[in-house]
């Protein structure tokens, strides 16, 4: 009963049926459809050079193709939903007042999080019928398939908890969407050049001979895991990232990088989130108030 | 009902509050005065448990509102001085979100929601977007909203400003029957005759300090102890204005053109002596006026550089 007294959020509910009702929302669904469709549809007519025969090989790297572009999406669409969420209240004179009644911080920031991100759980639901076009072939694993969603649910979670703390510690919408793309492209690219600098690096030593040729580089792995790109190309068995721990047997654990993923935008949310609960805080709580006061 | 005591708020050099000390009891009407930037606005946040204040202490129905923010949010209904409002709900929707926000059920929010759109005149509003309403509508909505969850204590910041004069009385009108509903209500505006009209006390605050305090009535016979004098002067007025700068019974002094506006301390006899002064003294005196009953330029007269 208290799970379902805390879920009914109206933070949450207000969101949806305002969302709902805005012109933008049919045209932000009808674009997004007509870009990923589209280019789909584009794709497969190169594939039969125009013509009737469509060879059901193809489907995996039809499923990859349109996989790589949905979380191209994701990594796009998401920072926009979530970077005005608390400053768009703030320049609507809006905060100050829900700040005064009975929402508690939590509630009102996982309210303002979940309706951003449920509205892209609904544009991504809303390329399934595009999927059925890879379905009709066959040759995808289901597991592959629920992988894959997980994986863009866990990727929209960190990415929109980044969002929605930016938001709530800058006051301007336009400068938190700014700096949450600069963070969110910045670690997209970022974690690729580090790994190929390190995996480099080890490479060089080796040939060197200062390093021993069995020295683990389960850092590059790590960190290629933790890579939305070659994250989700390793779900396809595809690009550089290796199963951790298992060749060298260090003290990592030896499980799917894919779960390194998880667990690394699983902490980000958490941490994000409890960050712009604290921050929110209008009279933020002092840790040691009591401690102070007891001096 | 609420107390405050030696409440100060620095924005880094600047201190809005400087030790502010008032007590208003519960059903009062209280009527925060003075100009824009006196510290009547961060008072209301420290009071809304918007804000932190610098030192002191604020008490709202027994709880000190930074110690026990959420008991407090449960008795205030605030309305802040400028507020915005979301453009896709009706005034209905509207205010059953805020309702829900103080997790009222929505069964008695059903009962309520009518009761509040009659009270402010909003019922043939009801399925209108908010975002059609114009601002005297949209604050009286304001207003419904703070008493959805009928709170004991109403903060209104400057709840009349930008209002035209028939939605000034309407506003008026509502927050008598407020009043008569025994609400604890603190209001601010810059306007005093206005807030005359409806307070039981009135505080008058000026650059941080609380300059006057008391009962309407009272601060009425003490400001009317003042009078305005106009003094009309063919030229010389710079230094007209310094000769009676100098002088004790004189509170203050401002230029209007070639008048020149007096707050006068003293009585009829030493009213004269300061005409028969300024006659003998050779200033080119073309007319001297006593004028009466304008308490919003005496409250000016009176609070111009209190603080300072």
């Amino acid at each position: 009963m208290n799970i379902l007294r805390r879920l009914n959020n109206p933070v949450l509910f207000n969101e949806w049926k305002m969302r709902m009702r805005s012109g933008r929302s049919p045209w932000m669904i009808f674009s997004y459809l007509l870009i990923l469709g589209g280019i789909t549809l584009f794709y497969i007519f190169l594939e039969t050079d125009g013509g009737t025969y469509y060879n059901p090989n193809d489907t995996r790297e039809l499923f990859m193709m349109l996989s790589i572009l949905q979380l191209g999406m994701i990594v796009f669409v998401v920072p926009g939903l979530t970077s005005g969420a608390i400053s768009g209240e703030r320049e609507r004179q809006t905060l100050s007042i829900l700040l005064t009644t009975n929402v508690s911080a939590t509630r009102l920031i996982l309210g303002k999080w979940l309706s951003s991100l449920s509205f892209m759980t609904f544009l991504v639901f809303a390329t399934i019928p595009l999927y059925a076009i890879v379905f009709l072939y066959g040759g995808i694993s289901p597991v592959q398939v629920v992988k894959v969603f997980g994986f863009y649910l866990i990727t929209m979670f960190g990415i929109g908890s980044i969002g929605v703390l930016l938001s709530t510690l800058i006051k301007r919408t336009g400068i938190s969407t700014v700096v949450t793309y600069a963070i969110v492209f910045g670690y997209s690219i970022g974690t690729m050049v580090l790994a190929e600098i390190i995996r480099e690096f080890i490479r060089y030593q080796r040939r060197m001979g200062n390093l021993p040729s069995s020295t683990n580089s389960d850092w590059t792995d790590i960190i290629y895991s933790l890579n939305p790109l070659f994250a989700i190309l390793h779900i396809f068995e595809e690009g550089p990232t290796n199963n951790v721990g298992l060749r060298y047997g260090t003290w990592f654990p030896a499980i799917d990088p894919f779960w390194y993923y998880v667990i690394f935008f699983g902490m980000v949310t958490v941490v994000c989130l409890l960050l712009a609960i604290y921050a929110i805080h209008p009279v933020r709580p002092r840790l040691f108030r009591a401690a102070r006061k007891e001096k | 009902m609420i107390r405050i005591q030696d409440l100060r708020k620095r924005y880094g050099k600047m201190e809005a509050l400087k030790g502010l000390t008032l007590e208003i009891e519960k059903g009062t009407v209280f009527g925060f005065v003075g100009p824009n930037g006196a510290g009547k606005s961060t008072t209301m946040s420290i009071l809304a448990t918007l804000l932190e204040p610098t030192s002191g202490k604020a008490y709202v129905g027994g709880y000190e509102v930074t110690e026990r923010p959420k008991e407090v949010r449960k008795l205030i209904g605030y309305m802040p001085d400028f507020f915005g409002v979301y453009d896709n709900l009706t005034a209905e929707e509207y205010l059953d979100f805020y309702g829900a926000n103080y997790d009222i059920p929505l069964a008695e929010r059903k009962q309520i929601i009518p009761q509040l759109l009659e009270l402010v005149n909003l019922t043939h509003k009801r399925d209108a977007y908010v975002d059609s309403l114009s601002r005297g509508m949209k604050q009286r909505l304001g207003l419904a909203r703070c008493l959805v969850h009928n709170p004991e204590v109403l903060i209104l910041d400057e709840p009349a400003s930008g209002l035209d004069p028939r939605a000034r009385i309407e506003l008026r009108e509502i927050l008598k029957e407020l009043r008569d509903m025994g609400k604890t209500i603190i209001i601010s505006s810059h306007i005093l005759p206005e807030l005359a009209e409806m307070c039981d006390v009135i505080g008058i605050v000026e650059e941080g300090n609380l300059v006057a305090f008391g009962r309407v009535d009272e601060i009425y016979t003490k400001m009317q102890e003042k009078k305005l004098l106009r003094i009309r002067l063919l030229d010389r007025i710079e230094e007209t204005m310094e000769h009676l700068r100098q002088q004790p019974t004189i509170a203050g002094v401002t230029q209007e053109g070639n008048w020149i506006a007096v707050g006068f301390t003293g009585d009829d006899q030493q009213q004269v002596e300061l005409f028969r002064d300024l006659a003998v003294s050779g200033y080119p005196v073309a007319a001297f006026n006593e004028d009466q009953g304008d308490l919003e330029e005496i409250f000016l007269e009176i609070t111009k550089g209190v603080g300072s």
